[in-house]
């Protein structure tokens, strides 16, 4: 069994051994069975769209085959692959963002979802213009819930939420004929043109591409987004702990994995409930340990603080304690290979959506009607596998660290607002980062973003590009996977000041906030594209201007390629650290890399040394100052 | 606007005027003459502070020079820039200190310049136990004379120590404005230079009052932050020397307001054009907390003074 790349990771290698012995099969050993890769595929130059295929076309120009049976080029191909990537993540982010408009569809006073922060649904109201005066609530928020609604499938128009970015990017879309009409429509329209025979046309692909992560970042996230703040709450800043040290070998543990928060919330609430506290200390265990996986596990540790198990990589190693009485699970990012590796302890594997039914699992089908009592029937069976756990294989790792989480936009304005002047300025508003930023006191800011992949060491990229950055009076918000693996590293608290240089220590601790911001999950990234905007409008500029930039330094979802292609449509250069598909066209990668920069004015850069990475990002962020001359 | 660059370009000219002075005093005196300040125990009481080094003849400025110099680094982090202003206050003490070598009396009245030893010790206790509750160090012109003697009187009846560099000063003295170190009210003088000796008021309380070993400067930064509460108000144009003053001060923990426009650092740097609001701008980004309750002056009572909050949304 190979694992270097979880050298850097110190805890799991012993678990690793004791997961042999058990006869657990991890990713790692499915990783050795694989072999060398499929140089075709590495390339992306494999196309198996239609049935007279698969075709391949050779790497070397002038060499082999060239064309495909229809005559697509190695351009087209690859261009066709991406933009499938894409479409596949923009609709798993988007039928996330679709559920929890649903949810808040069915939002009463009796039931189990109720809306949350009236506020923020009263904003969004005035913003979509929907009557307010004497209507309650969940009235509101079924209106709310019918626009977003449209929104995936509207006939005319283009997606509501693009007036929030800055006049000149939306006038950036209009003219490239990319902003983004129906969420849904957007998707279907790129699958037909990747169709064969339709577009083969690489550069025009890839503004469809543009459009498609637009409808997503702008559309289904941010809805996502917006909506489970409206229905859960808006984050505010809190207290966790992360690493698979969080679960406790005299509790019933439970993790809950996935995505959806109106599936995880209600998963809270079950593990809350005295009858089966009560039951749990019946089975003899001290509770109920409710821990977190991916960007569910963001969800839930951004609202109510539930410990962080650990992000992607890990999902095996969590059962692999021998300690998780349940694993419930939703959609995206979940290993099939939880519900064979399951069968090895004594961990109930449980899939829950009918999106997302998992071979191997306890199939108990998640009905928003009745959401919590489904829960609570999951989190029981948990309690009653309490006695089923073999002590002889329980092997938790000591490893945990604290981290301060919950870093909503809202939650940022607020911090910012203790160093506002009450003389000199106004609340609300993100000008003291524009300040800080301005005055050179933080360099600028970057998003960390994304996945885990077995390709490079684990969290290692994460984590030493975050290090370098914030040694270097860098700002780092971060979501998703990344975010887990800074919480984990400790990079999540305010004694992770002292690792930062002098300026955005000094920020820290006036502004009294951890160097890295964990911004949520992956849907949330929708906030990091928020606050950019509302710095760049602050100061009448474009987010091209702005002395930001975006990092996947360890993606793998096709939901990452869709956030890399909406990031840098929205004028932010995107780096990443794994190298998609795509170098089996020199022009594809050409467009990506360099063309894309003089239509969008942000392009993606391919760097997978960290620490080179980091380098480039720095230069990239001073050279952005000394064009706005600060 | 390049806010780290106006400070180095301000550290460059404190640089290449300290060291023309430097030259010039060892050619009129050779190397042997005898640098320091009146009735201080603590040599160039900054650099004393800042690096533990007594300088005590004029050969040894150059020694100073050095020392300042290895302050000298123009990156574009924050502490680069820190590190400048810095090196701009050794700088300004070098230059203040070949002033006092040069002449015997470089400031006269009512120009306060250096002050001694005993001098702190009279305000030392108060000002640091925050009985007096805040040092408005004031620089430049303000707009009119009205507007200065006002914002002066303000800063005096509050119980606060007030120092002025600049035309200010003539601007006090036309409204008849009562000066001296027990009014709280102390010209330095005209050059921007002579703003070290308030920073050598601060640095001396660290070195007296808190006891903090001389060349621990990170120690001295804590004290001075946390125990004098002194903030800089800048009237009329800044330039760039002033900048780099304030950098100097900024690294103590004091912050500036400006009138004049200038790229905010929010409860660091700011803007604030209004004359009308800049005492209590100054007052809140500082911390300081008074008593409405005006006082008479000569202000003897300012232990009476207990915090309130000013914050607006706190
Ligand atoms: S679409 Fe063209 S290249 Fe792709 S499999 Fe069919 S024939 Fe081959
Ligand atoms: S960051 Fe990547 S691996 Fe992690 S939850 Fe999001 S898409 Fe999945």
């Amino acid at each position: 069994m190979s694992h270097e790349v979880l050298e850097f990771d110190g805890i799991s290698t012993g678990l690793l051994e004791k997961g042999k012995a058990d006869g657990a099969e991890t990713i790692w050993d499915r990783q050795a069975a694989m072999k060398a890769k499929c140089g075709f595929g590495d390339k992306g130059i494999c196309c198996r769209i239609c049935a007279m295929g698969p075709c391949r076309i050779s790497p070397v120009e002038g060499k082999g085959a060239q064309r495909g049976l229809c005559g697509a080029t190695a351009d087209t191909i690859v261009a066709r692959n991406f933009a499938r990537m894409v479409c596949g993540g923009a609709s798993a982010h988007s039928d996330h963002a679709r559920d929890i408009a649903h949810v808040m569809h069915i939002a009463n006073k009796e039931g189990n979802y109720k809306v949350k922060d009236v506020g923020k649904l009263m904003n969004l109201a005035k913003e979509w213009g929907v009557n307010t005066d004497d209507r309650e609530p969940n009235d509101i928020a079924h209106e709310i819930a019918e626009i977003a609604l449209n929104e995936f499938g509207k006939p005319f128009g283009v997606q509501r939420l693009l007036v929030r970015a800055p006049e000149q990017r939306q006038k950036i879309w209009k003219d490239l004929k990319i902003e983004p009409r129906a969420i849904d429509r957007e998707i279907a329209t790129l699958m037909h043109s990747t169709h064969i025979g339709c577009a083969s046309d690489a550069e025009s692909i890839l503004d469809l591409c543009m459009r498609t992560s637009l409808a997503d970042g702008w559309g289904g996230s941010w809805i996502g987004t917006e909506l489970s703040d409206i229905m859960f709450g808006v984050p505010t800043a809190r207290g966790t702990e992360a690493n698979l040290g969080v679960i406790e070998e005299n509790m019933v543990n439970i993790m809950v994995h996935g995505h959806d928060p109106s599936f995880s919330e209600m998963v809270v609430l079950a593990a809350e409930d005295p009858e089966l506290l009560a039951l749990a200390k019946e089975m003899g265990a001290a509770g109920i340990n409710l821990v977190g996986m991916c960007c569910t596990g963001n969800e839930v540790t951004m609202r109510h603080g539930v410990k962080i198990a650990g992000n992607f990589y890990q999902q095996e190693l969590a059962i692999m304690t021998g300690a998780m009485e349940a694993v419930m699970v939703d959609v995206q990012c979940i290993f099939p290979a939880l519900a064979k590796l399951a069968d090895v302890y004594h961990t109930q594997f449980i899939s829950t959506s009918p999106k997302a039914k998992m071979e191997g699992s306890i199939y108990i089908e998640f009905e928003e009607d009745h959401a919590l009592d489904i829960c609570k029937k999951i989190v029981r069976g948990a309690v009653e596998n309490f006695k089923n756990r073999d002590k002889e294989k329980v092997m938790i790792p000591e490893a945990k660290n604290s981290a301060v989480v919950g870093y909503s936009v809202e939650t940022v304005i607020q911090h910012l607002d203790k160093v506002v002047n009450s003389q000199t300025d106004v609340f609300n508003t993100v000008k003291p980062l524009s300040d800080v930023i301005w005055a050179g006191v933080l360099r600028g800011a970057v998003g960390i973003v994304g996945c885990n992949n077995p390709q490079v060491e684990h969290d290692k990229s994460h984590i030493t590009i975050m290090k370098e950055l914030i040694k270097n009076d860098i700002i780092v918000v971060t979501t998703g996977c990344a975010a887990q693996a800074a919480a984990k590293a400790g990079l999540m608290t305010m004694e992770a000041k002292e690792l930062c240089g002098r300026g955005l220590k000094e920020v820290c601790e006036r502004v009294g906030i951890p160097p890295i911001l964990h911004m949520g999950s992956c849907v949330d990234i929708s906030r990091i594209l928020d606050i950019v905007s509302r710095v760049a409008i602050e100061r009448g500029l474009d987010n091209s201007d702005l002395p930001v930039t975006g990092v996947a330094p360890e993606w793998m979802s096709e939901k990452a390629v869709s956030i890399g292609t909406y990031v840098v449509s929205s004028g932010i250069n995107t780096y990443l650290g794994v190298t998609p598909q795509v170098t089996g066209s020199e022009y594809f990668v050409d467009l990506l890399t360099n063309k894309l920069e003089e239509k969008v004015g942000a392009k993606f850069i391919f760097e997978e040394d960290p620490v080179e990475c980091a380098r480039l990002m720095m230069e990239d962020i001073e050279a952005k100052r000394d064009k706005l001359g600060i | 606007m390049n806010l780290f660059k106006i400070i180095y370009s301000g550290k460059d000219q404190y640089l290449d005027l300290a060291e023309s002075m430097v030259k010039k005093i060892i050619e009129e005196k050779g190397r042997d003459a005898q640098v320091k300040f009146p009735s201080t125990a603590y040599s160039l009481p900054v650099i004393y502070a800042i690096t533990g080094e007594k300088i005590s003849t004029t050969g040894e400025l150059e020694k100073a020079l050095e020392l300042a110099k290895e302050f000298i680094h123009e990156g574009n982090r924050l502490q680069d820039a820190l590190d400048a202003g810095t090196a701009s206050a050794m700088l300004a003490e070098i230059i203040e200190a070949v002033k006092y070598t040069m002449e015997e009396e470089p400031y006269k009245a009512p120009l306060q310049g250096h002050l001694t030893d005993a001098q702190i010790r009279a305000f030392g206790v108060p000002l640091v136990t925050q009985d007096i509750p805040g040092v408005a160090v004031i620089i430049g012109k303000c707009k009119d004379s009205e507007t200065a003697a006002e914002i002066i009187k303000d800063y005096q009846a509050k119980g606060l120590l007030t120092f002025m560099v600049g035309e200010v000063i003539d601007q006090a003295i036309e409204q008849n404005v009562k000066m001296g170190i027990d009014l709280r009210v102390i010209p330095l003088g005209y050059e921007i230079e002579s703003v070290i000796h308030v920073v050598s008021v601060a640095i001396r309380a660290s070195l007296i009052f808190g006891a903090v070993e001389p060349g621990d400067f990170e120690a001295h930064k804590k004290y001075t932050k946390d125990r004098v509460k002194a903030f800089v108000n800048v009237f009329d144009d800044w330039d760039d020397k002033i900048i780099a003053a304030g950098a100097a001060a900024i690294e103590l923990g004091f912050p500036a307001v400006t009138e004049t426009f200038i790229n905010e650092v929010p409860t660091l740097l700011l803007h604030q054009p209004n004359n009308e609001k800049v005492v209590e701008t100054s007052l809140e980004v500082r911390n300081i907390k008074i008593k409405v309750t005006k006082i008479d002056i000569p202000v003897g009572v300012a232990s009476a003074f207990e915090g309130e909050r000013i914050r607006k949304n706190d």
